[in-house]
Formats: structure tokens, C-alpha cells, sequence
């Protein structure tokens, strides 16, 4: 199993040291510096974009400031190598949180506006602040010197494949670590991280942070492999090539990202030889031509579907032919493969080349190592406070958005160890207080209480972390991660291990990470998805992803535990099932407060049941008097007729 | 103070400008939750159009509504390409890559077609200013007021009183009922694109006269646009003319009392600022999440 990684990277490690001496012509180890260089920055880029699924558009401009903390610092100070690598990571790091600001209150396509703004701005500054960084005419590098010796270009590209080994091995063990599960988390979805004491805010800029690092490690380097820098390079084009090589490559993969940066270094290249472009423009044609006959003919794609590629293809091929010089339209070339790509390789070259060799991801085999590990004691935690005094204690809650008033003034009170049912017709608020207790909406009005002390306008990450975890109603999980990753986030709070440890795999990670595993593993076996733990969380059904949610919300060993109508959706030997692992929480010690329409589950499991109506509560008690409470059978049934 | 009043007046001109580009980006916005990456090339693609148009001896008015054909032409293309496939195919950041993809290619072809150089757009109005409150004011900066007002009140007109312009709205409001009720919302977003890029080239026709045109003219105004809708807030009509109001006037006072360098950042700082403090902008509603 393990051989297989091993033997590449001995085999890349090889070729990267025999290049220079094979091919012995700068020009092509000038071509490979810049490679190396571009995969520095794609490593970073992708932890923005592949795994926190934010789109930048700044990152030319990261890039930009990389380069310039170099070349200021060489022209002014003529600071030495070590120094102005090290200020490059520093300073663009820097400006990587300032960017991670406005990233923390948008995203999607305002995101990819805002940091095209930030990259806009550093333009014009570079440009502008001619003092600083020498305006239009640029900055002149000198062959750097280390340790004594001034670097020939086979020096220098020994420096930096040495850099980018270090980063593909920090970058590969941060991503595979709990920071990369909170980075893919975030995208999954922001809310659940926050409910599961993964801070979106606080990885959100971690990721920046990191990021921009590698992107102002990568600038410095190229300042000196060029050594010439002017404001124009860090231009808007750059930052879309950065996109097109990471989606092209294929996204949340090392691999993905060096073939991405050999592609946007190579190709234009190509495009400045027209013999050779037509041959691949042709070659091209004749492939994505061929590919859609078989798919038509095999009836996995129909005519009007492969059309565009195929015409688009085909006209590039008789473009080629067409046009005596193809770099005018470099851009436009550009432009189409952008749209190729992002319609018929979404998953990129390596993602494509995954799946039609039927190749597992990591996490599978992660999930059958998880498998070996020897099971923790007992996989869910047991509330040590016991004891019957209040748990939570919910006074005169308001919630109000404009003027509906979603809680009026609810007083709910949940005694430890017991299981609260919360019922009511729809739009009664039962959600809305859900959200209240785990600090997603902050009250307008009235004082919440846990374990004695008040949570109102804390943040939904810490109050899980003081031990209130839940499910949602709109089942909330990380799609693309698999089942036992989904609850891996839920553990994410056992972990102390920093930067550091991940980095060099220091003896409290792998004992961390072993000891999660085991656990994750268990909690999975707890609800009966052990058989799943590595299948992607949006290839369950649904039952199963709800049973999942409660093993990923045990995960955070809470005291008290929400489920928001944890049977919508399942058969009804599965609500059996569900009724025996609501019990056995219990038996552990763990509150419930339990959201649910069917009334057989409710009567059954719950000690008291509160009902609300338009925000108002209208009963509450044990089971059986509330069935008969004639205000509820009212809300439900409507009044009699008479 | 005479200084001071002619940029507040340039100001407001460029201001307008930027409402109606921001106006294009609202409409798409609203019916798809997407917005075209190219809107500054489809303003750009309008001017050269126009200029190209005028060159042959068309006469300035009679050129606006061809322009205006064209730029409704252009968005359909766009979001038929660039937009609709990303949505059928869920794809998260698809079409922002496939509207930038979609402008490199335009602003490429427009270079090859009309060059490199930045052209001069003849100006269809004198180009003798007059006098107003003792400032200097072109009589092509108050057409572009003017324009401006009435491109966005005959969509607003289009939208409130005829039933297409009620399709339209019913998508904006909620798409999935709309669909329910017989509306064909993916024609509708089609039509919003086009409106969208129509109102872009006709701000590139009517702002080429007191600019140079060129491919590059697009890419910063659309940035810039982009920060007034956000500044304005996405779905307030005011909002965007008050927000180009104040990012045109801020652009010129910073272009004369500091550097014309500088001129571009005012805005995008403000949209950075705004993003971060009130992500709504200063007249949209904040939305409430739900779980």
C-alpha cells in the first residue's frame, strides 16, 4: 500500500536533481525554476480555492508583493537570500490576513471581486509608490549568494527544488491534518464547522495566511530567477492563468498543481511556435472528436451535448492553420481553454485521470486503515456531571426578525439527563430556538443559561465547544468528504497539536491523529455506518447521512445534544433503530432536546414535551398530558367544528 | 471653489456612468444570483461597435439603438456560453471563470480588430463647455446624466407596467415559484443578461465621447461599477446612482489633488471597507440566514 507513494517520490526526487545535469541548456532550467516557482504559489492557491472553496483573484497580486519585499529589500539594503526569502513569506503573509478581512463577511462571487480589488490596489501602489519600489522602470536582481558563493542558474534551481519539495511536504501533511478537514469543512458548510467548534473566521484566515506565505515565498523566488520585476506582471491575466492551472490540473491534489504550473509555463511557449501548435491543435481535435463518437455511440452523452467541444476543438485546429502568428490570440486561446476546462474536465486532468482508472482517494484508505486501529474504551463521552439539577435554562426569549416574532418570549428549561421533546405545528419556532441555543441567531431579548452560565452572543463555535452539539434539520454535512473525515471535524476540539507538529509529524500528532481515528471510527460504529466510513458523506442516503450527523455531533462529547428532526426522511425499521441510539445517548449521560413530527417517536423516548405555536409556547409536560392538552390538539387540528 | 464645482460635475457624470453598468449587474444579479465577470468588455465591445458605426458615416443617435442591439446580442451570447451551462451543472465558481474567460476573449478580439492604440470617439454634441454655477460643464457630461436616468427609468417603466416586465420581477422575487407558475425563468435570465450588457454599451457609447476608447477602457470600469453595486447594495435601485455619485466625485478629487495615478483607488478601497463593515452595502437589506 504504502510503497506505491514512496517509490514516486523517489523517482520524482531524481528527476528533479538529474534535470540540470541532463539538460544542460539554461534556458530550459530557467523553465523549470519558473515551474517550480509557479507550483509554490498553486500549492497555496489551492488551499484557498480547492479546499476552502474561496474564489481569488488576488493572488497575482500576493504573488506581486512576494517578489517586490525581495527586490526592495536587495535594492535598498542589498539584504542577502535567507533575509529576503524569509520577509517575503512574512510580509505577504501579512497582507494575506488584511485580505482574509473582507473574506471573513463574503463570499462566492463578491469574494472573487473584493480580492480582485486587492489585487487592483497593490498594482496601482506598485506602480505608483516609485520611491518604495522604483515605479515603471522596475527593479534589477543580481544572482543571489548563499552561503558565500554566488548562484549560477543550476545553483539557484537547486534552491529552489529544494523549497518545493519542503513545500509539497508541508503543504500535503497540513491538508491531510485537522487544519486541512477544517479548510474543506468551511466549504461543506460554514454553519456546521461553526456548530461543530471549527471557527470558520479562524480557518478562514489561517488558510489565507498560509497561502499567501507560499505565494510570497514564490515571488521572492521568481524575483531573483528573473532577476527583473516590473509592476505589470501582477496583472489580472496572471491571476486568471493561477485559476485555469489550478481547475486544469485538478483541484485538492500536489500532483494537480505541478502539472498545472508545467501547463500555464509551457503552453505559451507553445503558442509562440506555430508548427509545433498545430500539430497539438490538430492532435487535440482528433482526440476530443474520437472521445465524443465513442461516448454518443456508447449513449453516455448525446450529439447536442458534445457539440461544443467539438466544434470548439475543431476550430482551434483550423485556427491554427488560419492564423500566421498565434500570439495576438495567446489571450483568447486562453480564454476558450478556460471554458473547456471548466465545463468538460471540472475535476481537472488528475481528478480525470483518478477516476477513469477507478483510483480510491486517500480518505478510503484512511477509513480501512481507521478500521485496524485498536477502539477507544468507549466511543461516546459520558457526562461526568451527573446529577439532575438544570441544564439549560431558557428565560423570556425573544426572537424577532423585523416584525415577526419568531420566539415570543419562550421559557424553556431542560433538566439534566432527560430527553426534552420540542414539538409543534410547522413555522412554530422549533428550529428558530435550535438556532438560538447554539448561537446562530443572537436573541433580540431574554437570558440563556447553560450549565449557569449565560451563552447569549457567543459564537456558535465557542458554545459548542462548551458542549452543546446538534444535527440540522437541512442536513448539513461535508459533501465531499467521506464519512469518517465528517466526524474526524466533529474531533477536531481532542487535537492540541500546532503548525509544527503537523509539519514534521512530531510524535503528539501521530498520537493525536491515531487516537481520533480510532474514535471517529467507533462513533461510526455506534450508529451502524462503520461498513461507510470511507464513502463520501453526499453518496449516503439520507437516513444515513442523518445517522451520521449524530455520530459527527457526538464527536464534540457534548453535555447536551440538539437533533432537529432526526427521523424526517427514514423507513420505519430505521426509526427503531434511531429510538435505540437515542436511549443508549442517554444512558451516557447526554441531554437531548429532540425536534420531531413523529408523535410515536416524541411519546415514546421523551420525558417532558414543550409545545410551540407561532412562537408562543402553549404546553408543556409529560407525554401523555400534553396529548391530551386541548390547546395542542387545537394548534394541531385546528378548533372544532360546530 | 470654481475647480471644486467642475469636478462635483464631472464627478457627477462619471458617477452616472457607473450606475449603469452597476444597473446591469443588479438585473442579472437578481434573476440568477450571477453576474457577468465581462461587463466592462461588453462596455468596451459597445464603444468600439459605435465608434466603428460612426466612422462609416452613421449618424450618433441613429447609431445608439444598433449599439443597443448589439450589446442585448452580446449578453444573450454570454449567458447562453458562459452562465447557463455553470448553472446546470452546479458548478460553485463556474460561471465567475467562464464570464472572466468570456471578456479575456472579447477584449483579445477587440485588440485584434481595432488595436492596440486608445481612439478618439468624435462627440456628437459641441465640444465648447458652457457655463453652470460658474464651472465649466461639456454638454456630453449632461447627456450622459441624462441618458443614464432615462435607460434605468425605461427598465424600471418595462418592469412595473408590462407583463413581461411582471415575469421579470416574479423571477427576481422567487425563481422556483415563478417556474411553477408558467414563467420561463431560463428565457428571463437570458433577457436580463441582455438588458444587462445592452445597458453597458450604451454607457460605453455615451462615455466614449469624453474618454479615449480602447480595448483596455472596460476592465477598471467594470471593477469599479462592480464596487458601486456593492457600495449601493445589490438590490437598491438609489442606492447605485448615490453610490456612483459618490465614488465619481471621490475618483476626481483624488485625480486632481493627489495623483491621477491614484484616481482608481478611492473606489476600491471603499468597496473593500464596505465589504467588510456592511457586507449589505448602504441601502440593501441584510438577509437573514437560514438553517
Amino acid at each position: 500500500m504504502k510503497s506505491r507513494p514512496l517509490l514516486l517520490a523517489a523517482v520524482g526526487l531524481a528527476a528533479l536533481a538529474g534535470f540540470p545535469f541532463v539538460v544542460a541548456n539554461p534556458y530550459y532550467i530557467h523553465l523549470a525554476q519558473t515551474i517550480a516557482i509557479y507550483a509554490i504559489l498553486l500549492f497555496g492557491l489551492d488551499i484557498v480555492v480547492g479546499y476552502t472553496g474561496q474564489v481569488s483573484l488576488g493572488h497575482a497580486g500576493l504573488f506581486g508583493i512576494g517578489a517586490y519585499t525581495a527586490g526592495v529589500l536587495f535594492m535598498k539594503f542589498s539584504a542577502p537570500l535567507l533575509v529576503t526569502l524569509l520577509a517575503g513569506v512574512v510580509v505577504t503573509a501579512g497582507f494575506g490576513a488584511l485580505l482574509a478581512l473582507p473574506a471573513l463577511r463574503v463570499t462566492g462571487p463578491y469574494l472573487a471581486m473584493v480580492t480582485l480589488a486587492f489585487g487592483t490596489i497593490i498594482q496601482i501602489l506598485i506602480n505608483e509608490m516609485t520611491d518604495l519600489t522604483n515605479g515603471a522602470m522596475g527593479i534589477t536582481l543580481q544572482r543571489p549568494r548563499l552561503l558565500g558563493a554566488t548562484l549560477d542558474e543550476r545553483g539557484f534551481y537547486f534552491v529552489i527544488c529544494f523549497l518545493l519539495v519542503a513545500a509539497l511536504v508541508v503543504v500535503h501533511r497540513i491538508l491531510r491534518s485537522h487544519l486541512g478537514r477544517a479548510f474543506e469543512a468551511l466549504r461543506g458548510s460554514p454553519v456546521a464547522s461553526d456548530c461543530m467548534g471549527v471557527s470558520v473566521y479562524r480557518y478562514k484566515v489561517y488558510a489565507f495566511v498560509i497561502s499567501a506565505g507560499l505565494a510570497g515565498l514564490a515571488g521572492s523566488l521568481y524575483a531573483y530567477s528573473e532577476k527583473y520585476i516590473s509592476p505589470n506582471t501582477w496583472n489580472f491575466e496572471l491571476t486568471v492563468l493561477l485559476l485555469l492551472a489550478i481547475i486544469m490540473g485538478g483541484r485538492k491534489t500536489r500532483s494537480g498543481a505541478l502539472l498545472g504550473a508545467a501547463i500555464i509555463v509551457i503552453l505559451p511557449k507553445l503558442l509562440d511556435d506555430l508548427e509545433l501548435f498545430r500539430y497539438v491543435s490538430v492532435t487535440l481535435a482528433v482526440v476530443v472528436v474520437a472521445g465524443a463518437a465513442v461516448l454518443v455511440a456508447r449513449g453516455r452523452s448525446t450529439v447536442a451535448r458534445s457539440a461544443i467541444p467539438v466544434i470548439g476543438s475543431v476550430t482551434l485546429a483550423v485556427l491554427s492553420f488560419v492564423l500566421t502568428s498565434m500570439t495576438d490570440w495567446r489571450l483568447s486561446i486562453f480564454g476558450l481553454i478556460t471554458l473547456l476546462v471548466v465545463y468538460y474536465l471540472q475535476d481537472g486532468i488528475v481528478g480525470y485521470v483518478r477516476q477513469s482508472l477507478g483510483w480510491r482517494g486517500h480518505g478510503a484508505d484512511d477509513a480501512a486503515q481507521a478500521a485496524t486501529l485498536a477502539a477507544p474504551a468507549s466511543a461516546v463521552s459520558t457526562s461526568t456531571a451527573a446529577g439532575t439539577g438544570e441544564l439549560v435554562a431558557a428565560d423570556q426569549v425573544l426572537m424577532q426578525f423585523g416584525g415577526l416574532k419568531a420566539l415570543n418570549e419562550v421559557t424553556l428549561h431542560v433538566a439534566r439527563g432527560t430527553i426534552h421533546g420540542l414539538i409543534g405545528p410547522n413555522g412554530s419556532g422549533k428550529s428558530t430556538m435550535m438556532n438560538v441555543l447554539t448561537g446562530i441567531y443572537v436573541p433580540t431579548a431574554g437570558a440563556i443559561a447553560f450549565k449557569g452560565q449565560s451563552i447569549v452572543g457567543r459564537t456558535s463555535a465557542r458554545i459548542a465547544l462548551a458542549g452543546i452539539a446538534r444535527t440540522f434539520q437541512n442536513v448539513q454535512l461535508f459533501g465531499e468528504m467521506t464519512a469518517l473525515q465528517n466526524v474526524l471535524v466533529g474531533l477536531h476540539h481532542s487535537y492540541r497539536s500546532n503548525l509544527l507538529d503537523v509539519a514534521l509529524h512530531l510524535p503528539r500528532f501521530r498520537r493525536e491523529e491515531r487516537e481520533a481515528a480510532a474514535r471517529a471510527y467507533a462513533l461510526l460504529k455506534f450508529v451502524g455506518l462503520e461498513s461507510l466510513a470511507g464513502e463520501e458523506a453526499r453518496n449516503l442516503p439520507y437516513g444515513k447521512q442523518r445517522l451520521l450527523e449524530i455520530a459527527r455531533a457526538l464527536a464534540l462529547n457534548p453535555e447536551l445534544l440538539l437533533l432537529d428532526e432526526p427521523a424526517a426522511g427514514l423507513t420505519a425499521p430505521d426509526i427503531k433503530e434511531l429510538v435505540v441510539i437515542i436511549r443508549k445517548i442517554r444512558e451516557h449521560g447526554i441531554t437531548l432536546i429532540l425536534i420531531e413530527h413523529h408523535m410515536d417517536v416524541v411519546m415514546s423516548v421523551c420525558d417532558v414535551v414543550t409545545v410551540l405555536d407561532f412562537g408562543q409556547k402553549i404546553a408543556e409536560g409529560t407525554p401523555a398530558a400534553v396529548q391530551s392538552d386541548p390547546q395542542v390538539i387545537k394548534a394541531y387540528l385546528g378548533s372544532e367544528a360546530h | 471653489m470654481e475647480i471644486l464645482t467642475q469636478l462635483i460635475f464631472s464627478g457627477i457624470a462619471l458617477g452616472m456612468i457607473y450606475a449603469v453598468i452597476a444597473f446591469g449587474y443588479q438585473l442579472t444579479f437578481a434573476t440568477s444570483d450571477t453576474l457577468n465577470f465581462g461587463q466592462g468588455d461588453a462596455l468596451m465591445l459597445g464603444a468600439l461597435v459605435g465608434l466603428t458605426l460612426v466612422g462609416m458615416g452613421v449618424n450618433y443617435w441613429l447609431m445608439i439603438p444598433i449599439v443597443c442591439v448589439f450589446g442585448a446580442i452580446q449578453g444573450a451570447v454570454v449567458e447562453r456560453i458562459g452562465v447557463r451551462p455553470a448553472i446546470r451543472i452546479k458548478s460553485e465558481f463556474g460561471w465567475i471563470m467562464s464570464t472572466i474567460a468570456l471578456g479575456i476573449i472579447f477584449k483579445n478580439v477587440a485588440e485584434n480588430v481595432w488595436g492596440h492604440d486608445d481612439l478618439k470617439f468624435p462627440s456628437p454634441l459641441p465640444e465648447s463647455p458652457i457655463r453652470l454655477l460658474g464651472a465649466n460643464v461639456l454638454p456630453m457630461e449632461i447627456l450622459v446624466v441624462v441618458g443614464a436616468v432615462a435607460m434605468m427609468a425605461a427598465v424600471e417603466l418595462f418592469n412595473r407596467k408590462t407583463i413581461w416586465g411582471k415575469a421579470v420581477v416574479a423571477t427576481f422575487n422567487d425563481r422556483e415559484a415563478a417556474r411553477l407558475m408558467g414563467i420561463n425563468t431560463g428565457l428571463v435570465i437570458t433577457f436580463s443578461y441582455a438588458l444587462s450588457s445592452m445597458s453597458a454599451a450604451l454607457a460605453g457609447v455615451m462615455i466614449a465621447p469624453l474618454t479615449l476608447t480602447g480595448a483596455t477602457m472596460g476592465a477598471v470600469l467594470g471593477l469599479k461599477a462592480f464596487a458601486v453595486a456593492i457600495i449601493g447594495g445589490l438590490t437598491s435601485g438609489m442606492g447605485i446612482i448615490v453610490g456612483g455619485i459618490i465614488l465619481g466625485i471621490a475618483e476626481k478629487l483624488t485625480g486632481f489633488y493627489l495623483s491621477t495615478g491614484y484616481q482608481d483607488v478611492p473606489g476600491l478601497v471603499l468597496l473593500l471597507i464596505v465589504l467588510a463593515v456592511r457586507p449589505a452595502g448602504l441601502f440593501g437589506k441584510t438577509a437573514i440566514k437560514k438553517v
